[in-house]
C-alpha cells in the first residue's frame, strides 16, 4: 500500500491526489465505459432472454407432445374399453338370444297350460237339482190313511233324500276338482314369473351396458375433440395411477428387502468368494439375482396370462407357445420359491451356529446368557422363515401389474414434470436477464457517482460556456447529449 | 435390437462382470507384550481378543498374533497367523481353532527380559503388506515402554505403516507413572508421533475392552 503513496510522509494527501487522478481518468473514459456497460448488459441480457425464450418454447413443445401422448393413450384406453364392452354385449346377447326360442317356447307352454287349466276349471259344475224343495214338499205332505200310499210316499221321500245326497256329493266333487286344477296352475305361474324376471335381468343388463357405452362414447368423443376437461381428467387419473402404483411397488420393494435378508446370509455360504462388484460381495449379488429372477419369472407369468402387456411380442405368440412359456415360468417360480424356503431354513441354522460360536468365544461370561437364550431356539422361527421364504416370491411375482402401471403412468408424469422444470428454468433465465439489465444500470450510476465532482464541474462549465472543448469529440458521439446525460439502461 | 439397446445391455453385462478391483479384506495384527509385569496380563488380553475382536473378524480377513519380547522382529515371535476362509462356516471353524491357540498362548509360561516393540511393529508391517488387505490394523497390548536388547537397531520408515490404523489397548501404568502421570502421557504421545511419522493412518489409545470392540467394528 505504501508503494502507492506519492508522498509516503503524507498518506492522506497522496490518497486525495490519487482519488482525483482516478476521477479525472474515469471522467475521461465515461462515454466508452457507459457504452461498454450498455453493450455488456445488452449481450448478457439478450443471451439470457434468448435462452429463456428457447426454454419456454421447448417447454411448450414438450407440454404439447405430452398432451398428444396423453390424449392418444386415453383414446386407446377408451377404445379398448368400448371394444371390451361391445364384446361383452355381443357375447351376452348371443347367449341370451340363443336361449330366447327356448324361453319363448317355455313361456308359451306355460301360458297354454294355464289357459287350458282355466278353461277346464271354468266348465259348469252339475247344478244341484231342486231336491230340497221336493224333499220338503214330500215331508210336508199330510199323512195318508192308506198304509200302502203312505209306504209309497215314504219310499219316494227316501229316494228323494238319497238323490239329494248324491247330487250334493257330485257337486262337491266337481268343485274340488276345479280347485285342484287351479292349485296346479300355481307352479306354472311361478315359472312364468321366473321367466319374466330372467327376461327383465337380461333387458336391465343390456340397458346398463348401453348406458356404460354411452358414457364411454361421451368421454371418447371429448378425448377425440381434444377438450381441456378430458385432458385434465386423464392427467388426474394418470397421476392417481402413478401414485398408487408407486406405493404398491414400494411395498413390493420392502418385501424384496425382507426376501433379500432371508437369502443373503445363506448365499454367502453357497457362493463364497472374496470378489466384490461395486462394493457388494458376490454372494449378495447372487442373492439379488435370485430375487430379480423371481420378479422376472412373475412378469413372464403375468404376461403369458394376458394380465400385463409389457412385451408385445409375447402377446403376439400362438396360444400353444404362450402356454409353454407360462408353464416354464411357473415352474421356475415354484423352484425358486422352494429354493428360498430351503435357504431360509439354512439361514436359521447358520444364525444358530454363529450364536453358538459367539458364546463359545465369549467363554464363561456368556454361559448364563446362553441359558436365558435357550427357549428361543425352538423350531417356530425356522418354520416361519421357511414359509415366508416360500410365499414372498409369489407375492413378488405380482409386482408385474403395478410395474406396468408405473411405467405407463410414469411416462406422462415424468414428461409433465420435465416440462414444468424447463418452464421454471425459462422463468429463472428471464429473471436473470432483468437482473443483469438493472445491475448494469446500477453499475453505470455507481460509476457516475464516483466521478460526480468532475461531472458536475463539466455540466456547470457547459451551461456557462458551451464552447469549452470536451475531452471527447462531440461529433464522435451518436447522441450529442451522451457526454453528460445520465446512464441509460440497456433494453 | 437397436444399437442403443444393444449398448445398454452390453454395459449392464460389463458392469456386472467387472469387479471393482479393490480389496475389501481386512488384516489385523495383535501385538502382545510378554515382558516384565505385563506378562501376567495375558489371560485378560486373550479374553478381550476372544470376546471383542474375533467375533468381528469376517470371512476372508487375516489375523496375526505377534509376541513382544526379546527379539520381536524374528518370525518365531508370530504366535498365530490365519487367513479366514471366504465360506462363513469354515471361517467359524478357523476362529474356534484360533481361540484354542490363544488359550494355549495364555497358559504357556513366558516372561521376556526385553520389550522390543519396534521389532514387533516392523514384523507386523511386513505381514500386513503381504496380505494386500484393503484395511490394516495393529492393536498393541503393552505398557509401551521399550527396552531393546543390546545391539538391536530399530527404525521405522516414513511409509512403514502407510494406511494402517494403530490402537493401543490396556496400556499399563507403571509404578513411576503413578507418581508422575506426565511421564505416562509423554510416552503415549511419543509413540503416537513416532507411528504417525511412520505413515500410520490413525493412532488411538483405548482403555475399555468395549471401546476396543466398537473402534474395531467402526467402518473407515
Amino acid at each position: 500500500m505504501n508503494r502507492l503513496y506519492l508522498w509516503p510522509d503524507s498518506p492522506v494527501l497522496s490518497l486525495v491526489v490519487l482519488l482525483l487522478v482516478a476521477q479525472i481518468v474515469c471522467w475521461s473514459a465515461r462515454v466508452p465505459v457507459h457504452r461498454g456497460l450498455r453493450k455488456l448488459g445488452a449481450v448478457l441480457g439478450g443471451a439470457f432472454r434468448l435462452v429463456a425464450r428457447w426454454l419456454r418454447s421447448a417447454s411448450e413443445e414438450l407440454a404439447r407432445r405430452n398432451r398428444e401422448v396423453l390424449l392418444e393413450a386415453g383414446r386407446a384406453e377408451m377404445e379398448a374399453r368400448l371394444e371390451r364392452e361391445f364384446t361383452r354385449i355381443a357375447t351376452s346377447f348371443t347367449a341370451e338370444l340363443k336361449e330366447y326360442p327356448g324361453l319363448h317356447k317355455r313361456l308359451d307352454e306355460s301360458v297354454r297350460t294355464v289357459e287350458e287349466d282355466l278353461k277346464e276349471s271354468a266348465l259348469t259344475p252339475p247344478e244341484a237339482p231342486g231336491w230340497p224343495e221336493a224333499v220338503e214338499a214330500m215331508a210336508n205332505m199330510p199323512k195318508a190313511g192308506d198304509r200302502t200310499v203312505q209306504k209309497v210316499l215314504d219310499e219316494i221321500h227316501r229316494s228323494a233324500v238319497a238323490s239329494e245326497k248324491k247330487a250334493l256329493s257330485e257337486y262337491r266333487e266337481a268343485m274340488a276338482k276345479r280347485h285342484r286344477i287351479l292349485a296346479q296352475t300355481a307352479p306354472v305361474w311361478k315359472a312364468i314369473r321366473g321367466l319374466l324376471e330372467q327376461v327383465q335381468r337380461a333387458v336391465t343388463g343390456a340397458l346398463g351396458a348401453g348406458s356404460r357405452i354411452d358414457g364411454y362414447m361421451e368421454r371418447y368423443e371429448k378425448i377425440r375433440r381434444g377438450e381441456d376437461a378430458a385432458e385434465r381428467g386423464l392427467a388426474v387419473s394418470t397421476l392417481n395411477l402413478f401414485i398408487i402404483s408407486l406405493f404398491v411397488v414400494a411395498v413390493a420393494g420392502g418385501g424384496g428387502l425382507v426376501n433379500f435378508q432371508l437369502v443373503a446370509r445363506p448365499m454367502s455360504e453357497l457362493v463364497p468368494g472374496g470378489g466384490y462388484v461395486f462394493g457388494m460381495p458376490i454372494s449378495m449379488i447372487a442373492a439379488l439375482v435370485i430375487i430379480l429372477m423371481e420378479v422376472a419369472a412373475g412378469i413372464f407369468v403375468m404376461e403369458t396370462l394376458g394380465i400385463t402387456h409389457l412385451f408385445p411380442r409375447l402377446g403376439g405368440l400362438p396360444a400353444s407357445r404362450r402356454r409353454i412359456i407360462f408353464l416354464v415360468a411357473l415352474t421356475g417360480l415354484f423352484l425358486l420359491a422352494a429354493i428360498e424356503a430351503s435357504l431360509a431354513i439354512l439361514r436359521e441354522q447358520l444364525l444358530e451356529a454363529d450364536k453358538a460360536l459367539a458364546m463359545s468365544l465369549a467363554g464363561e461370561a456368556a454361559r448364563g446368557k446362553e441359558e436365558v437364550a435357550a427357549p428361543l431356539l425352538s423350531r417356530i422361527p425356522m418354520i416361519g422363515q421357511a414359509v415366508l421364504g416360500f410365499i414372498l416370491p409369489w407375492i413378488l411375482a405380482m409386482i408385474a401389474v403395478p410395474l406396468e402401471m408405473l411405467v405407463e403412468s410414469g411416462r406422462h408424469v415424468i414428461g409433465r414434470g420435465l416440462a414444468l422444470l424447463i418452464r421454471g428454468l425459462g422463468v429463472l433465465f428471464r429473471v436473470c436477464a432483468h437482473l443483469v439489465r438493472y445491475l448494469v444500470a446500477v453499475l453505470g450510476h455507481v460509476f457516475d457517482i464516483f466521478i460526480v465532482i468532475p461531472l458536475q464541474i463539466e455540466r456547470l462549465v457547459r451551461r456557462r460556456d458551451s464552447a469549452v472543448p470536451s475531452p471527447v469529440d462531440p461529433r464522435a458521439l451518436r447522441n450529442p447529449t451522451e457526454r453528460t446525460a445520465p446512464f441509460r439502461a440497456p433494453r | 435390437m437397436t444399437a442403443p439397446r444393444l449398448l445398454a445391455l452390453s454395459g449392464l453385462v460389463l458392469a456386472l462382470a467387472c469387479s471393482d478391483g479393490r480389496s475389501h479384506a481386512r488384516a489385523t495384527v495383535v501385538l502382545v507384550d510378554v515382558s516384565g509385569t505385563y506378562a501376567d496380563q495375558r489371560d485378560e488380553m486373550v479374553r478381550i481378543i476372544r470376546s471383542g475382536l474375533l467375533p468381528r473378524v469376517r470371512p476372508g480377513d487375516s489375523f496375526f498374533l505377534i509376541r513382544i519380547g526379546e527379539q520381536s522382529y524374528d518370525r518365531s515371535a508370530v504366535e498365530a497367523a490365519v487367513t479366514l476362509d471366504a465360506q462363513p462356516s469354515r471361517a467359524n471353524a478357523q476362529k474356534l481353532a484360533l481361540a484354542g491357540a490363544l488359550d494355549r498362548f495364555a497358559r504357556s509360561p513366558m516372561r521376556a527380559r526385553h520389550t522390543d516393540i519396534s521389532g514387533a511393529i516392523l514384523l507386523a508391517s511386513e505381514y500386513l503388506k503381504e496380505t494386500r488387505a484393503g484395511r490394516k490394523d495393529i492393536i498393541i497390548f503393552s505398557d509401551l515402554r521399550e527396552e531393546l536388547p543390546k545391539g538391536a537397531k530399530r527404525s521405522l520408515d516414513s511409509d512403514e505403516l502407510k494406511g494402517t490404523d494403530v490402537l493401543a489397548m490396556n496400556v499399563k501404568r507403571l509404578a513411576a507413572d503413578t507418581n508422575d502421570p506426565a511421564g505416562y502421557r509423554t510416552r503415549l504421545a511419543d509413540w503416537g508421533n513416532r507411528l504417525t511419522q511412520a505413515g500410520a493412518a490413525s493412532w488411538k489409545v483405548v482403555l475399555e475392552p468395549e471401546e476396543l470392540a466398537e473402534e474395531y467394528a467402526a467402518e473407515r
